[in-house]
């Protein structure tokens, strides 16, 4: 509906340009400069950059003072293969994929749940949904800190067990329950927003739906397989993506938490915190920036599979190429018309 | 219309451009002005260099000094990052000794201060410099020397029957055994922070190797003798006793009431390992906010059959350097520091040992001049085992460590790790 606003108001505007073709045409082209250039610099200064000093300095055995080429010593790939070869680095991959998997396994059906629970009309939902969301809204660090202290092996949460006769394990130090402390963490934390982000889906779907299937005689949990879950698979599947990509950086909660020499120990370090640890904490700028070309092109592959595979049918026309929009609709139209063929026979 | 899309460039031309000249607050181009960077950033120390500054200033007509107090573990980071660009780094800034210095000097980023410093104040930092030199030259102005040893609590050393401080390995296990028997956690070690625990390490190895594999093994990073290793399995010892606090892998060095710092404060624990700045740590944590009535100070243990010179001392050796582009009235600014006043002052603000050998004197702590005797009795101080090596083999050092305490490590892997390590940077 909007879009038809849109189009409706653009088409004066388009008439008005037909008059003076040059002069709208350069103001167009400086209006867009102008707009898009703090973007551009912005982005181009803090991503492509960074990005390319990253790669340079990654070749090098480097600790951070003058340039490489003069205070370094060129190292070619080595310093991609030490990091391929450390056990720790390993770990650490595999620590923050457990975090990707984790968190979805565990965040995506609670979110559904409570996003249902709040979509119902009951007295206190207003303050219900604030109270969800709180935990995402606060910091980080003082998540962090709260937790640690509460999480201590002589901290508040073994100190309340031992009333009720348990002697609480370490939570956060013992290898077998850190990860699983993590998780818990992290998707109290984050709860709020994907159930923020699934009460708006659900918001969208047309109340129409309900009512015919009411009279079709289906019941509440039908309706929400049926009706619900379907058509929030969009919000689903970029909520998905979202929560993937943070999940990939994940370095904040477990470095002030666990710190950076416990979380090895304990089996929580991620991608992010081994960088850190081993890049800038350890003064090995060209080493760091290694490990961090290795991230990042772990993330872009992440992303793009992620992207071709699941999410190119809600980005279509947006960022997908118009040629393969074009294949696809034709491919649908084909479908349809051998359904239609077949429905004749 | 035509203006306002004028102004509107401007304005977004404008903000580009400012956000471009964020970053800077570096050293300045004028003559007069001194950028100083140090990591006290609240209390008696972060008052003592603003005075310190104050009365500089008031001494030089026209002289600014312009002070940034940097959070300690934010320092070194910062510091590589500003000095990128010597013209946009510090004049003056701390520097801690060890591995880091000698790369900013091999990167000319040290002024070298031989001819610079005063020959009177030669003479009363006297070995206190050591840790400031390299190749028999002076890279920076030492304003304090910090050695280490074992802190602990009177009142439960009394509680658990102990009368005499422990002076070997066996009385100190001794000791732990009967403060465990009587239901007091033996030591705090602050594991979470890696360096805490290290350090009983690096005493053990101090010990344990002879003088000459010790500077060798430093000088070559090669740590392949077998004191090494004997070092990490008279830790596990230790640890496998159990005589370190409850949840010490989680335990932070300094931060709140449950730091192991904490624990020894609030009579939580017995014993912490820690440089001379624990009795000021202490204070802050302590319930009233006053200084430890009941503290203790012993050397750290000698080890029977350890190879290692009688009563040698390791620590923290804090000094200031200088940026080469810094203006000349810098050189009078650290020259300043040495002074006898400051010194002093300095030795009270940061309740630790003074640099100069006449403010060394002047210090009436009880366990504070213990240390200053052990210091003019031993051979020069060591420097501790990560700053010397370098955070790159310092860190995994520490890694170590931990990993041993927790228990997925072995002493081997210690000496495993620092090699890989090399292998990094």
């Amino acid at each position: 509906m909007t879009s038809a606003i849109q189009a409706e108001a653009a088409r004066p505007r388009s008439a008005k340009k037909e008059k003076k073709p040059s002069s709208g045409k350069l103001q167009r082209n400086l209006e867009i400069l102008v707009l898009a250039a703090p973007a551009i610099i912005v982005f181009v200064g803090f991503v492509i950059l960074p990005l390319i000093l990253g790669f340079y300095y990654g070749f090098y055995r480097w600790k951070g003072f003058g340039m490489p080429s003069e205070t370094g010593e060129f190292a070619g790939i080595d310093n991609y293969i030490t990091a391929f070869k450390d056990p720790t680095f390993q770990a650490a991959i595999g620590h923050t994929f457990i975090v990707v998997v984790g968190s979805l396994v565990i965040q995506a059906p609670i979110a559904i749940l409570f996003a249902l629970l709040l979509n119902q009309k009951f007295k206190g939902r207003g303050l219900v949904r604030t109270l969800i969301f709180v935990p995402y809204v606060i910091s980080e660090v003082i998540v962090g800190t709260g937790w640690s202290l509460l999480l201590q092996k002589t901290g508040a949460v073994n100190e309340l067990l031992s009333y009720i006769g348990i002697d609480g394990p370490d939570w956060l130090a013992d290898p077998k329950i850190a990860m699983i402390t993590l998780l818990v963490i992290i998707s109290w934390k984050y709860i709020g927003f994907a159930v923020i982000l699934m009460l708006a889906g659900m918001q969208s779907i047309p109340e129409e739906l309900y009512e015919a299937a009411k009279v079709d005689g289906a019941g509440f949990w039908q309706m929400q397989w049926s009706i619900t879950l379907p058509l929030l698979a969009p919000t689903l599947r970029i909520w998905v993506f979202l929560s993937m990509i943070g999940s990939l950086q994940l370095f904040d909660l477990v470095n002030i938490i666990w710190g950076s020499y416990i979380s090895e120990t304990a089996g929580v370090s991620t991608m992010a915190t081994y960088m850190v640890r081993n890049g800038r904490d350890s003064g090995n700028y060209g080493y760091g920036s290694a490990v961090a070309i290795i991230i990042f092109i772990i993330s872009l592959v992440v992303a793009l599979v992620y992207q071709k595979f699941v999410l190119n049918r809600d980005l279509e026309g947006a960022l997908t190429e118009e040629k393969q929009a074009k294949k696809r609709a034709a491919k649908r139209a084909k479908e349809a018309q051998r359904l239609a063929a077949s429905e004749v026979k | 219309m035509k203006f306002k899309r004028i102004l509107a460039a401007g304005v977004s031309a404008a903000a580009v451009l400012g956000m471009a000249a964020c970053g800077g607050g570096g050293s300045s181009a004028d003559d007069n002005t001194i950028v100083f960077w140090h990591n006290a950033t609240s209390g008696d120390g972060r008052q003592y260099w603003e005075d310190f500054a104050a009365e500089f200033e008031s001494e030089h007509e026209g002289v600014t000094v312009q002070i940034e107090a940097i959070q300690n573990e934010d320092f070194e980071g910062k510091l590589t990052t500003a000095m990128q660009d010597l013209s946009s780094g510090p004049d003056v800034f701390m520097a801690l000794g060890g591995q880091k210095d000698r790369d900013m000097i091999a990167a000319g980023q040290m002024m070298d201060l031989t001819d610079k410093i005063t020959d009177e104040n030669k003479e009363k930092l006297g070995s206190s410099l050591d840790s400031a030199t390299y190749d028999g030259k002076i890279y920076g102005m030492p304003t304090t020397v910090q050695p280490g040893g074992i802190w602990y609590s009177k009142d439960l050393f009394a509680q658990a029957g102990i009368t005499e401080a422990p002076t070997t390995w066996e009385e100190l296990i001794d000791a732990c055994q009967k403060l465990k028997d009587a239901g007091i956690d033996p030591i705090a070690v602050g594991a979470k922070d890696a360096w805490p625990a290290a350090h009983w390490y690096y005493w053990l190895s101090l010990r344990i190797c002879s003088p000459d594999v010790y500077e060798e093994s430093m000088a070559n990073k090669d740590f392949s003798a077998e004191c090494w290793t004997a070092a990490g399995e008279k830790l596990q010892e230790l640890n496998d006793a159990g005589y370190f606090n409850e949840g010490y892998l989680t335990t932070t060095a300094q931060q709140g009431a449950s730091s192991s710092a904490g624990l020894l404060a609030n009579h939580k624990a017995a014993m912490e390992l820690m440089g001379t700045w624990e009795p000021g740590v202490l204070k802050d944590l302590t319930p009233d906010k006053q200084p430890m009535a009941d503290l203790g100070f012993f050397a750290f243990p000698s080890v029977e059959g350890g190879e290692g010179e009688e009563g040698a001392l390791m620590g923290a050796a804090t000094g200031f350097g200088v940026n080469p582009e810094a203006p000349d009235i810098a050189i009078e600014f650290i020259n300043k520091m040495a002074e006898k006043e400051w010194q002093d002052k300095y030795a009270t603000a940061f309740s630790t040992i003074p640099a100069t050998t006449e403010s060394q004197a002047d210090v009436t702590d009880e366990s504070l001049a213990m240390l200053i005797t052990a210091l003019n009795e031993s051979d020069g101080m060591k420097l501790w085992m990560d700053t010397s090596l370098g955070a790159n083999i310092g860190n995994a050092l520490n890694t170590g460590v931990v990993n041993l305490l927790s228990g997925t490590g072995t002493p081997e892997d210690i000496v495993k790790a620092m090699n890989d390590a090399a292998a990094k940077g």
